[in-house]
């Protein structure tokens, strides 16, 4: 299948408009934007990102992220332990949705876009269609993990009764957000297209093979 | 080989480039890449009509929404209610400034310009009064389009309630509905708003060459 590259073109990202790729930048023609024809150093910025958030992701964990006082005594909790509570009291629905929102989103986001980019720059079984459907899920989920966050945020307004019982947000609350954030940066200086340039460059590669190799037969 | 190709009767998959010739779109259809399945172009139904009456009805619903209590505890006789606002200033009164600025942002500067960038855009359009700003303003508008996280606020009370419920008593204000409704709204106008309609439109309207001056 003919891509705008072979073509010699390339596609704004922000007005997705073809443009012919002379000179990178290529200037839109349409909403004079800069961009290039693939996103810039897209491996690098991602992996980056990545690196970067699952940095931030330990001491996410390490640290307390909501101090309940009551009475005037404080008690930590951490994500894990939160969660722990929530088990200990019964509200499994709650254990669920938090678990899976600020454990398992951020981790696979994390570890999904290791995997996309390691298959992306090795080639190594690559398969466009199924990755892609990947990347499109891991960029869906983004901004989900936010959601302890807000949480914790409301725990600390809604809850504010003096003496009796306050909430306190813990240091880990900032190192959380760092890491949403950073998974977001990641997923969005991915480029899909990559996965698909791998594969096309491949079968031609493939392709003038199989034709050299029937060339050698023919001369034989 | 240097033939020159008219780029405008092409449209490239957004997801993997791949290309193919622009399909003549009626209202309501979309067209589809076949080798990812992602969306090539839509063509939205009444677009602008819709997007400028949700985000009007999205920017009334604003100050309701950010002003009104959404939630209130009682606990040992003593009654707090907070909203979308007094979280914030609760947030940086205690010294959570990190929170209260993402809080700011994602819950309530974000979709605020987004709703007031939509009901610019296609009032401009509804009334015929576009100018050559109006392709800054779109692109600038696209940037904001992962960071708006009003769903994820939404998911964010109702766990806070549930938790809430266990050992307190929880009363819901007239906040938590207008939460909801603006969070419709702020949904609906971002739907509706039909991004290829809006490009090819200010396209023909202003080619390049003429913005520049060297037509």
């Amino acid at each position: 299948m003919a891509t705008a590259k072979d073509k010699g073109l390339a596609l704004c990202p922000k007005c997705h408009k073809l443009n012919p790729a002379t000179a990178e930048p290529v200037i839109c023609a349409r909403c004079h934007g800069k961009f290039y024809q693939r996103k810039r150093n897209s491996l690098q910025y991602t992996l980056a990102w990545n690196v970067a958030a699952l940095l931030a992701f330990i001491p996410a964990n390490l640290y307390p992220i909501m101090i309940v006082y009551q009475l005037g005594i404080g008690d930590e909790a951490t994500i894990l332990s939160g969660i722990g509570e929530f088990i200990e009291h019964g509200l499994y629905p709650i254990a669920i949705i938090i678990f899976t929102a600020s454990i398992i989103v951020p981790l696979i986001k994390i570890i999904g876009l290791f995997v996309l980019v390691y298959k992306v720059h090795t080639g190594i079984r690559l398969k466009p269609d199924k990755h892609s459907k990947i990347y499109h899920i891991l960029e869906l989920l983004g901004p989900w993990s936010m959601l302890d966050v807000f949480v914790v945020a409301l725990m600390v307004t809604v809850v504010e009764l003096g003496f009796v019982t306050s909430v306190a947000a813990g240091p880990a609350i900032n190192y959380f957000t760092i890491t949403v954030i950073f998974t977001m940066f990641a997923a969005n200086s991915f480029d899909p297209r990559l996965l698909w340039d791998k594969q096309t460059s491949e079968s031609v590669k493939n392709s003038s093979n199989t034709l050299s190799e029937q060339k050698d037969r023919n001369d034989k | 080989m240097d033939k020159k190709i008219n780029t405008s009767l092409f449209v490239a998959c957004q997801q993997c480039d791949a290309i193919y010739d622009k399909p003549h779109l009626k209202q309501g259809q979309l067209a589809k890449c076949n080798r990812c399945g992602s969306t090539l172009i839509e063509r939205k139904v009444d677009s602008i009509e819709r997007s400028f009456n949700w985000s009007l009805a999205g920017l009334m619903l604003m100050l309701p929404a950010i002003l009104l209590p959404i939630m209130g505890v009682t606990l040992a006789g003593q009654f707090h209610q907070a909203s979308l606002f007094d979280c914030i200033l609760v947030l940086i009164d205690r010294g959570f400034f990190m929170i209260a600025c993402l809080v700011f942002l994602f819950a309530i500067a974000v979709p605020i310009v987004r709703l007031a960038g939509a009901l610019y855009l296609s009032y401009c359009f509804k009334f015929n009064k576009l100018k050559p700003s109006l392709l800054n303003f779109f692109r600038a508008y696209h940037h904001l389009d992962h960071w708006a996280m009003l769903n994820v606020f939404m998911l964010g009370i109702v766990v806070s309630m549930y938790k809430l419920l266990d050992d307190t008593e929880l009363t819901i204000n007239l906040g938590l509905l207008a939460f909801i409704l603006w969070l419709i709204c702020s949904t609906m106008s971002a739907v509706a708003l039909d991004q290829d309609y809006i490009w090819d439109k200010l396209e023909r309207k202003f080619p390049r060459s003429c913005i520049h001056g060297n037509c």
